[in-house]
């Protein structure tokens, strides 16, 4: 998880995050502990440790990563002239991509004029620019738009953006505000869509019928009452179990 | 009442890992530890099966990486040495076991046994390729051999990259091909990772089903009559089957499945860890850095420190007992279905292989238990044998975006710790096509060159990457080799816009990288199809 300007973030967001990464009291802390706390989980994780959980982050036995030989044994060279890796490819892209319906990532480029690398061909001063991405939501049943933006900085490349609701495509514009006030869009996403399950709106209709949760519900849940991990199936199935299945 | 049926799947897949640049290399060990821990292991006993006429169907996706590693001379040489090591090691251990610890003794014998038994196969039975014997397995009908993408890459981070998706899937199709003689029916997704409208590209490639995780169904947008107990068909006609979680979680559960039982075998503990540096060096990496050496003598036991030696007899008991479980829940299951549905259920579920006889010691024996007493009570059959046996009109609906990984989508695999990769993949399969078209039907230096830049693109797609980085276990080797691999092609890309051609690193490469050895670049131009 990438926490890029975490105070821009929502109470919600950052309840979902501290919940997402198995955070003891993500639903009791208040925010400023509630940021406090994702900023030592992450510090830790950054130095390789394994912070203590209420055990939904799993590192046991029996996952399918390859066993850890490596130790402090040297590793193989690059090939000869390979270099290393841009930090920027300098072009005028914005990609989107959907880590769960819940939540897209962005990275983005853009060119080496404006990205804080100045060259001898640009003199223009960019002083009282601001960025923006825009995130623009099409519900997929009605056609409406809704429009909302997310200020970031000329040195940002990424961003994980909340997607408000399921049902929708998503498609991100970088956009400048220019000094005078106009705006011009430098780079536009494809679109990513998310799907609204037929069960969504008729969890009642599970939960009421024994012969529905058996074909729909049954195999997703272990012999010991463990839910597949998934958000939106977890949602479902407080609903649905009213509180039981979690 | 019909017995319940269950097709079980097993995913056999490891990352394309090869370094004839040096005398001996650590990441190999995943290579060899599998062929030697599981792949020959469930070779025997299907063969074992097969021989007293046992009637079984299984399942197993061979990915391309592994079928190139499992047919690479230099790396079958070095498995030999490896297995006559771990002899070596095993007479040793026999020897130090009786004068000092004979407690052990009757598990370093089973140990060595094993380790004579998989040289002399390989050597004699295979001939160094184990393909072949699961080839002949396929032959007789007991087994359906499937494959998957070319280097196991996730595929939704790529679906902005059709021409990515083409190549993963038609090299795919294209190695097992070559190496079984017949296109594949079915396609492991790797990761059991969909997007909606990824089976366009499979039924382009003439494939008939492949597998979904679980939760697809329910959060489909479509009502599934029959939840995650029936495949479906996805709008253009494919088959998709669920992997059923419950049944799935029988097994593979780090908390409750049956591979957790304390009287199991402990992988954790390994004389590689365990003995004095002075007796464990040689067979070790070099410098001291310890490995597991595959002799391990304790118990699961519980969260202890403190094990208890591992009881074989006692551990084959609850093999039977877990197999007989097993049975049990799936028809218990079943029972329940049948109440409620008009036709049969189906049972699937899908592994990676190396759970079996790798981490989980006793799986085979239990899988060996599940199939010997699965006549009376359970039907076991494939994908294909199902489509072509069931009468019932499959349902045509469409999937949901899923994976099996945590969270149930794309968070393993776009996570904090690897979402700075796909800037610069992304960007590789895009300068990749850019050379493909601008460069079409080269020849020579500059194809070799072209076939180098599409290789080096399609290890670094490879799933096991960014998962490796997510679950913090070889991060330096996964980072190195993603890393690696991107260089490569930015390399090349500039020197093509030079039009030149780097000789000493193109030759270095070939012989580093020889997985897709009659790779043609000209897969990426998106103009071609």
């Amino acid at each position: 998880m990438i926490l890029i300007n975490i105070e821009s973030l929502s109470d919600n967001e950052l309840q979902h995050i501290a919940q997402m990464e198995g955070l003891k009291d993500w639903n009791t802390l208040q925010r400023d502990d509630l940021i406090s706390a994702l900023e030592d989980w992450f510090e830790e994780m950054d130095e390789g440790g394994v912070p203590e959980t209420n055990g939904q982050v799993n590192y046991g036995r029996y996952t399918n990563s390859l066993t850890n030989h490596r130790g402090k044994a040297v590793h193989f060279k690059d090939l000869p002239r390979t270099g290393e890796l841009p930090p920027s490819y300098y072009d005028s892209t914005i990609h989107l991509l959907l880590r769960d319906p819940q939540w897209a990532y962005a990275y983005w480029s853009l060119p080496e004029t404006i990205q804080g690398n100045k060259t001898s061909f640009d003199d223009e001063d960019h002083s009282g620019e601001s960025y923006l991405l825009r995130l623009h939501q099409y519900e997929l049943a009605s056609g409406i738009e809704t429009v909302s933006d997310i200020a970031v900085e000329v040195k940002d490349q990424e961003w994980n953006i909340h997607l408000p609701a399921m049902g929708c495509s998503y498609q991100v514009e970088l956009c400048r505000i220019n000094a005078d006030g106009s705006e011009d869009v430098i780079a536009r996403s494809a679109k990513v869509e998310t799907y609204l399950p037929y069960w969504a709106d008729r969890i009642e209709e599970l939960a009421m019928d024994n012969d529905l949760f058996l074909l729909h519900f049954s195999s997703l849940v272990t012999k010991t009452g463990e839910v597949a991990e998934n958000v939106v199936l977890k949602d479902l199935a407080l609903t649905v179990s009213k509180g039981v299945l979690s | 009442m019909s017995n319940a049926k269950v097709a079980f799947v097993l995913n056999a897949h490891l990352p394309f890992v090869r370094h004839p640049e040096y005398p001996r290399f650590l990441e190999e060990d995943w290579l060899f530890e599998s062929i030697s821990e599981s792949y020959l292991p469930l070779l025997r006993m299907l063969n074992r099966l097969k021989d007293e006429g046992v009637t079984f169907k299984l399942t197993i996706s061979f990915s391309p990486s592994l079928m190139a590693m499992l047919t690479d001379n230099a790396l079958q040489n070095r498995f030999v040495h490896y297995l006559q090591q771990h002899i070596e090691l095993g007479q040793k251990e026999v020897q130090r076991c009786k004068e000092q610890q004979p407690k052990f003794l009757e598990m370093a014998r089973h140990y060595l046994d094993g380790y004579i038994l998989n040289l002399h196969e390989y050597e004699d039975l295979y001939r160094m390729n184990i393909l072949e014997g699961f080839k002949s397995l396929e032959q007789s009908g007991h087994v359906e051999l499937i494959t998957t993408a070319a280097t196991h890459a996730y595929l939704p981070l790529y679906e902005e990259y059709p021409q990515a998706i083409n190549a993963q899937i038609e090299l795919g199709v294209q190695s097992f091909l070559t190496t079984f003689g017949h296109p594949p029916k079915g396609f492991w997704l790797p990761e059991c990772g969909y997007y909606p409208g990824l089976e366009e590209q499979l039924k382009y490639h003439g494939i008939k089903w492949f597998q979904v995780a679980s939760q697809s169904m329910l959060l489909s947008p479509d009502n599934v009559t029959y939840g995650g107990y029936r495949p479906v068909r996805c709008p253009n006609g494919v088959a998709a089957f669920p992997r059923d979680y419950q049944a799935t979680s029988l097994v593979w559960s780090n908390s409750a499945g049956y591979p957790t039982d304390n009287v199991y075998r402990e992988f954790y503990r390994d004389i590689g860890y365990d003995l004095d540096m002075e007796y464990i060096r040689p067979y070790i990496h070099e410098p001291e850095v310890r490995v597991f050496t595959g002799y391990k003598y304790w118990a699961i036991t519980g969260d202890t420190d403190q094990k208890v030696p591992y009881n074989r007899g006692e551990a084959l008991k609850r093999v039977k007992e877990h197999a007989t479980n097993f049975h049990y829940m799936v028809n218990n299951k079943n029972h329940r279905l049948r109440d409620t549905m008009d036709t049969d259920p189906l049972f699937f579920l899908g592994f990676d292989a190396e759970l079996f006889g790798h981490w989980w010691y006793e799986g085979i024996d239990w899988l060996e238990e599940v199939i010997r007493t699965s006549s009376d009570r359970t039907e076991l059959v494939t994908p294909s044998s199902f489509l072509a046996e069931d009468t019932t009109a499959l349902q045509t609906v469409r999937p949901a975006f899923s994976s099996w990984g945590q969270g149930g989508y794309s968070a393993a695999w776009l996570d904090g710790s690897n979402t700075e990769y796909y800037r610069h993949i992304h960007k590789a399969i895009t300068r990749m096509e850019e050379l493909a078209v601008r460069f079409p039907d080269q020849a020579s230096l500059k194809q070799r060159f072209l076939n180098q830049a599409a290789r080096e693109v399609l290890l670094a797609m490879a799933s096991d990457w960014p998962f490796i980085i997510y679950s913090r276990s070889s991060v330096d080797y996964a980072k190195k080799r993603i890393e690696g691999h991107l260089k490569n092609i930015n390399l090349v890309y500039d020197d093509m816009c030079k039009n030149a051609v780097d000789t000493e690193w193109l030759v270095k490469a070939e012989k580093r990288h020889t997985i897709f050895g009659d790779i043609d670049y000209n897969i990426f131009n998106p103009d071609r199809n």
